[in-house]
């Protein structure tokens, strides 16, 4: 074919329009170069999110409650969530782990020992254990123990420390001292009132509440509860992704409303997916545009060599030989465009990794395997644009 | 490769062959393998829209031209194209040379479209020499003379293999002793083959041995 393609070259010209064709190239280049890039962008980006290297313990602990508006205010029963909502909760994907916060239903006054002038109206609620994230050994009841352990807020010492001592004159607490007090707690119904010892034995970051074991709750609930048990209120999950944006979604669509910075990565995220999914679609429209500038090069060339196509067919060139030399006058130049757009990206790429390894995020410095099936399929759709071009022109003609 | 035509009429001159008969069009003809064929018919009977017909580069026709029992249309352009390289070949009237190439390059052409040619590149060399055109076969085939442009298409011709050649007027341009120069090769070619030729031509002459021959 060699020799049969030299001679081809002086009798068909492809050197018309050459500046326009050269412009589509740039075009088709920098198309695949917003393609990759945006395949690229959302490799890293999951990379980030879930690989073992970047995992800064991506599981997250929500407490969920409904939102209280000014139509549900004295109507504690709408805040709570019905035996359904609370199935619903459970089947949802994301929700790994499901516990029930279960409050108190008798009053709880605390008061600190000696002259710390420290008392307080209160309420116990519970979790199940593996919702917590103190571990300590002290952490459990049974019948007849007069020392209730207990686990407070850490926000709650905060508030007192920074908040309320410095304003009232009032020593500052370490954890330690308030894990060492012995604080009385006194628990009423509006017939008994009965005393135990409170026990601080560690601090929550996770749940904002005072906690006490569940088996002291349920017993608790018994003995000075009143008959009515009033229905759950505030849930808790355990969830893999906290900035999974259909998490989000559920609880915005059923009025549900948890610790909003917990979800803010969910929007950094979904900015990030929209800015990198504009880019893919630019990188589409402007490979759309390309292939068309490229049809209709090959259509330009094909129709000024005319009257040189037909003589060439009326010798016995068969079409399919017109159309292989053809291809071969446009492919090579798109596969080395291929090639350098990959090679860009994995310029950049390099680029990203290094700088995103300061930040001690870690992310591979090569391309891809998604990038190289997105380059081979790009490769294959300009291949398939150019052999139907080809195929319609040269049969028009032949 | 058996060409047959069954009532063949052209649209154009259909008016004009109902007054007066041909030997051709209208009738049933089948050109027999081998034979040397000659049509004699004066300006303006149709000789090269025949030519054409029988080549199928022209379609305005009744009847039908049946190539191995089956007409023309019935074969795709990729199936015709391997027939024109290697069944059957040609010699326009216009000669059809491509002007951007030299006249060895037109030669090549038509050399090197098959995967494997059919003949060496010295074989053009001895054919050249044969027609006394060595000396233009490195010219642009515009600067060429129409003689010489002749002579070069018939080479074209003679380089693929064919069991027909299809010669339209291919001496119009050539004085009697290069004629028959010309008329010696192809004979030589076409006994080499073991093919036929049809060939036309305004007058009688006597640059072959005749098998049949036809009045349009």
């Amino acid at each position: 074919m060699r020799p049969f393609f030299d001679l081809l070259k002086k009798i068909i010209q492809t050197g018309v329009g050459k500046s326009r064709f050269f412009m589509a190239s740039i075009g088709l280049g920098i198309a695949m170069l917003l393609i990759l890039i945006a395949i690229q962008a959302h490799i890293n980006f999951s990379q980030l999110l879930y690989s073992s290297k970047n995992q800064n313990e991506t599981a997250d602990f929500l407490v969920l409650n409904k939102k209280i508006t000014n139509a549900m205010m004295g109507q504690p029963a709408k805040s709570t969530f019905t035996p359904e909502e609370i199935i619903n909760i459970k089947k949802q994907p994301f929700v790994q782990a499901f516990g029930l916060v279960t409050s108190s239903q008798y009053k709880v006054v605390i008061q600190a020992p000696g002259d710390l002038h420290f008392a307080t109206d209160m309420f116990f609620e519970s979790v199940p254990d593996s919702f917590l994230d103190v571990k300590d050994a002290d952490w459990k009841w049974q019948e007849g123990d007069r020392t209730i352990p207990i686990i407070l807020p850490s926000d709650f010492l905060n508030l007192y420390n920074f908040g309320f001592s410095l304003s009232q004159d009032l020593p500052q607490i370490s954890q330690e001292t308030v894990k060492a007090l012995p604080l009385q707690v006194s628990i009423s119904n509006n017939i008994v009132a009965e005393q135990y010892l409170g026990h601080v034995v560690g601090f929550s970051d996770r749940i904002s509440s005072f906690l006490v074991p569940a088996s002291f709750m349920t017993w608790a609930n018994g003995k000075y509860g009143t008959a009515v048990t009033t229905g759950t209120s505030r849930v808790i999950i355990k969830t893999p992704d906290p900035s999974n944006p259909t998490l989000v979604k559920f609880l915005d669509d059923n009025g549900y409303t948890t610790n909003q910075d917990k979800l803010k990565f969910s929007k950094t995220r979904m900015i990030v997916q929209t800015i990198v999914s504009v880019v893919g679609f630019f990188g589409f429209i402007l490979l759309f545009f390309a292939l068309l500038v490229f049809s209709m090069f090959i259509q330009l060339v094909i129709t000024s060599c005319k009257h040189e196509i037909q003589l060439l067919v009326m010798l016995g060139t068969a079409p399919k030989q017109l159309q292989r030399y053809l291809l071969k006058q446009f492919v090579p130049l798109y596969i080395i465009i291929g090639i350098i757009s990959l090679l860009i990206l994995a310029a950049l790429q390099y680029w990203a990794a290094s700088v995103l390894a300061k930040h001690e995020m870690v992310v591979t410095p090569w391309p891809g395997v998604l990038v190289f099936a997105g380059i081979g399929l790009i490769l294959a759709l300009v291949y398939a644009v150019n052999l139907f071009t080809v195929n319609k022109y040269v049969n028009r003609e032949a | 490769m058996q060409i047959q035509i069954d009532h063949l009429m052209p649209i154009p001159l259909q008016d004009k062959f109902r007054q007066r008969p041909s030997d051709i069009w209208n009738q049933e003809i089948t050109f027999k393998p081998g034979n040397f064929v000659k049509i004699k018919a004066p300006s303006g009977t149709g000789k090269t829209t025949l030519v054409h017909y029988l080549y199928h580069i022209r379609y305005d026709y009744t009847g039908k031209v049946q190539v191995n029992g089956k007409p023309w249309q019935a074969y795709s352009k990729n199936e015709i194209a391997a027939m024109r390289q290697q069944e059957v070949s040609i010699v326009f009237q216009d000669l059809r040379l491509f002007e951007q190439l030299s006249a060895q390059e037109n030669i090549e052409l038509k050399r090197v479209m098959l995967p494997n040619p059919y003949c060496t590149p010295e074989r053009i060399q001895e054919m050249a020499t044969r027609l006394n055109v060595t000396h233009v076969l490195q010219q642009s085939s515009k600067t060429l003379s129409y003689g010489e442009r002749q002579r070069i298409a018939i080479i074209r011709a003679l380089v693929q293999p064919f069991q027909w050649l299809l010669m339209d007027e291919p001496f119009s341009h050539l004085d009697q002793e290069n004629a028959q120069r010309a008329a010696a090769l192809i004979a030589d070619e076409c006994k080499a083959r073991n093919a036929g030729f049809i060939l036309t031509d305004l007058d009688n002459d006597q640059h072959f041995q005749y098998d049949v021959h036809y009045h349009l």
